[in-house]
């Protein structure tokens, strides 16, 4: 895609949203049925499936921790999620953010609970429109509380840049293309901490500040939805 | 102070209570403050809060009666699987209830591979290693039936108040339920139709576990099957 | 990493950073002694060897030619990879890349590629046929922990030690090298921040930032490591002490 002439006209963006407005989301809980649990999520035109299996025994026996569980994580996007078609297999970007989004998730487990096992958490990206890996994340914390793992809190995560000067929120293609700043974030809503954070492009200070305070308040946001899609999968059976 | 209602659907997160309550499953401390750590149902009591899982593995409880398969043998013993994260172990010793001299038995026609196995757990270490034993009565190999597998987190209520439910399902079948705290329940019956609908019915009860009036339904739904309609 | 940390070990590291002491007798943010030597490799275009305490990462910077990427046929193109050699470490298995050594090369891939520290923009041969490729090797040759800042500082000085290619390819008066980004890690260990973490502070803490600043002071690149978490305060504390801590590494590279 070309250059749009113009990322921002008259405080909106180019899909019509306002700078700390999110794109549409969309959280199903328990979507698959072999899994333990799963999820799906839909952040703007972001189609992703996380599953997770576990805890379960861990092979090889000898990667096993004899006192806690080992978190596994690998995320993987389709080959026909982008533009141009992605070679199948991991590459070196499925496998920092595999990293990445172990590190976010992990902080939320009791991993003391289930010595010598390990919780395998898959996330597959369907169909990629910027912040994956922050729709991944989403989509993994919702499928291990569907899977009955004990968590102190869920993760939410989003993703805030920088486009002609303004910080935006939960950015689309376009804006992490040709915006000037990526900055993915995860929390743990409920004590305010940061359990991912990355970056690449330009942050004075001061924008880095702002930067932070908008994902914390997109993260929110997202969190009540992942709650939302946890009690809807119950709820509706309650109705008898 | 209790923060929410009992019986109520809460999230990992969900603040439960505050202040000096005994914990039981479900549930973690930070500080002052009782949170949810699953999604579940509240209980709350006026000493105890629990939040009841409506999603889980089993965790073997020493004393636990559960139906395993065994999936390894070796010179003194087997491992059964249980439907859990954690195998279990069984000396021949354990199943037989007494002393066995390996130099002149070979155990291989006592159990042997995907022999399923009514034990009971009789101990479980820090690190999740369980011993099982089925030297009662009542334990033991069992020869024939239909195995399936449902939540373990169900089982109480398939079981029922005082057997209310098992009673259901038993009585109106005709079949026999075995049923493990693991989640594995066999189902021994003359009437094939009626084994089918003792699975139907322990879909029903998984799926409907958390809503009233179950036990009612249940019983309805199984004499229709039985008259012949469904 | 696959160490096992002895309980005693971790208590004793905790316990001193409670009163704001380090093993090595460092302030909690002090970097350990640095040194910086360039040019050791004649076979590369630029090379140079960082020691960060026992840390140690040599890097060689080569230039080839090849094809641009198709939505930008006048850009010159960069390559970071990294190895974590198994002399460096007993956890250190030879084999196809690990995550610790993919994440390596990417986060001191974007601290030079975000902050255009190379004018990529000049090395094009011919529109859209041929460019110029930078290639950047790091090798870990002993890990003591911070790798990253470690092979950063490496890479950006083999930046500044490249020599142009006797090449009529070649057209510019020198490599065009125009900012000097600089990576400082910050470890979070029981609450308290510690700069340049050593190995088994590594292995002690809750989690790391690092923040890759540019000569005036901005953020071009971030990444969060470890199983811990941040608070927002910490981050800006965190954010504030790598500034402060880049000024003293970008003055070694000379």
């Amino acid at each position: 895609m070309d250059k749009p002439e113009k990322l921002m006209v008259d405080g909106k963006r180019l899909d019509g949203r306002a700078p700390e407005e999110l794109r549409p989301l969309k959280i199903v809980a328990g979507i698959l049925e072999r899994a333990d649990g799963s999820a799906y999520v839909e952040m703007g035109n972001n189609k992703v499936f996380a599953a997770v299996y576990g805890p379960r025994e861990m092979h090889p026996r000898h990667d096993a921790k004899p006192d806690m569980a080992v978190l596994r994580c690998r995320y993987s996007m389709a080959p026909f999620s982008v533009d141009d078609r992605k070679r199948p297999g991991p590459d070196r970007r499925s496998m920092e953010i595999s990293k990445v989004t172990r590190e976010a998730l992990a902080p939320v487990l009791f991993p003391e609970l289930y010595p010598r096992s390990v919780v395998d958490v898959f996330i597959e990206i369907l169909q990629a429109d910027a912040g994956t890996r922050t729709a991944g994340i989403n989509a993994a914390s919702v499928a291990l509380a569907d899977a009955g793992i004990p968590m102190k809190d869920l993760v939410a995560s989003v993703a805030v840049g920088k486009v002609e000067g303004t910080i935006v929120l939960d950015l689309t293609k376009v804006e992490d293309q040709y915006g000037t700043t990526d900055m993915p974030m995860a929390i743990i809503p409920r004590k305010k901490v940061i359990t991912l954070l990355q970056m690449d492009g330009h942050l004075t200070g001061e924008e880095f500040s702002r930067a932070i305070d908008l994902a914390f308040q997109g993260c929110q946001k997202i969190y009540e939805a992942q709650r939302q899609a946890l009690k809807e999968k119950y709820e509706v059976r309650r109705e008898d | 102070m209790m923060h929410v209602q009992n019986r109520q659907l809460v999230v990992p997160g969900d603040l439960i209570a505050e202040g000096q309550y005994r914990l039981r499953d479900g549930v973690f401390r930070e500080g002052n403050m009782i949170y949810s750590s699953v999604v579940g149902l509240t209980e709350l009591r006026e000493r105890e809060v629990r939040v009841i899982p409506l999603q889980g593995k089993y965790m073997p409880l020493r004393d636990d009666v559960v139906v395993g398969v065994v999936v390894d043998a070796y010179i003194s013993g087997w491992t059964l699987d249980l439907n859990s994260p954690y195998t279990g172990k069984l000396f021949v010793s354990s199943l037989l209830g007494r002393k066995v001299d390996l130099n002149r038995e070979d155990i291989s026609k006592y159990l042997s591979m995907g022999d399923v196995v009514l034990v009971r757990v009789e101990d479980v270490d820090e690190e999740l290693n369980v011993m099982l034993g089925a030297g009662e009565p009542g334990l033991g190999r069992i020869n024939e039936g239909k195995l399936m597998d449902i939540s373990p987190m169900k089982v109480p209520r398939v079981l029922g108040k005082k057997g209310s439910m098992l009673n259901v399902l038993e009585g109106t079948t005709g079949c026999r339920l075995t049923v493990g705290q693991n989640g594995r329940v066999v189902i021994s019956g003359k009437d094939q139709r009626m084994v089918n609908a003792a699975v139907e019915a322990l879909l029903m009860i998984e799926r409907e576990a958390h809503t009233s009036g179950l036990t009612d339904r249940v019983r309805l739904m199984l004499e229709k099957t039985k008259i012949g309609g469904s | 990493m696959a160490e096992i940390v002895a309980k005693v070990k971790r208590d004793y590291i905790v316990s001193l950073a409670q009163q704001d002491k380090r093993t090595d007798g460092r302030a909690l943010d002090q970097i350990r002694q640095a040194s910086i030597k360039k040019g050791l490799i004649q076979t590369a275009n630029g090379s140079a060897r960082v020691k960060l305490g026992k840390t140690h990462v040599l890097v060689g910077v080569k230039l080839g030619k090849g094809e641009p990427f198709p939505d930008t046929p006048n850009s010159g193109i960069l390559m970071v990879n990294s190895e974590l050699l198994p002399m460096a470490s007993p956890t250190f298995e030879s084999g196809p890349p690990r995550e610790e050594s993919v994440e390596l090369s990417r986060v001191v891939d974007r601290g030079i590629r975000e902050s255009e520290t190379i004018a990529l923009d000049k090395l094009a041969i011919k529109s859209g046929e041929e460019v110029w490729t930078v290639f950047i090797d790091m090798d870990v040759l002993d890990h003591d922990g911070n790798l990253i800042d470690a092979a950063a500082l490496a890479a950006m000085a083999a930046l500044l030690n490249v020599k142009p290619p006797e090449d009529e390819a070649w057209t510019l008066p020198e490599f065009p090298i125009v900012q000097r980004p600089v990576a400082v890690t910050v470890a979070k260990i029981n609450g308290k921040l510690l700069v340049d973490p050593d190995l088994e502070e590594e292995q002690v803490m809750d989690a790391r930032l690092t923040l890759i600043t540019k000569e005036d002071g901005s953020l071009c690149a971030m990444q969060k490591g470890g199983i811990g978490y941040f608070t927002q305060e910490e981050v800006a504390q965190a954010y504030s002490l790598a500034k402060e801590k880049a000024v003293e590494l970008r003055k070694l590279l000379g």
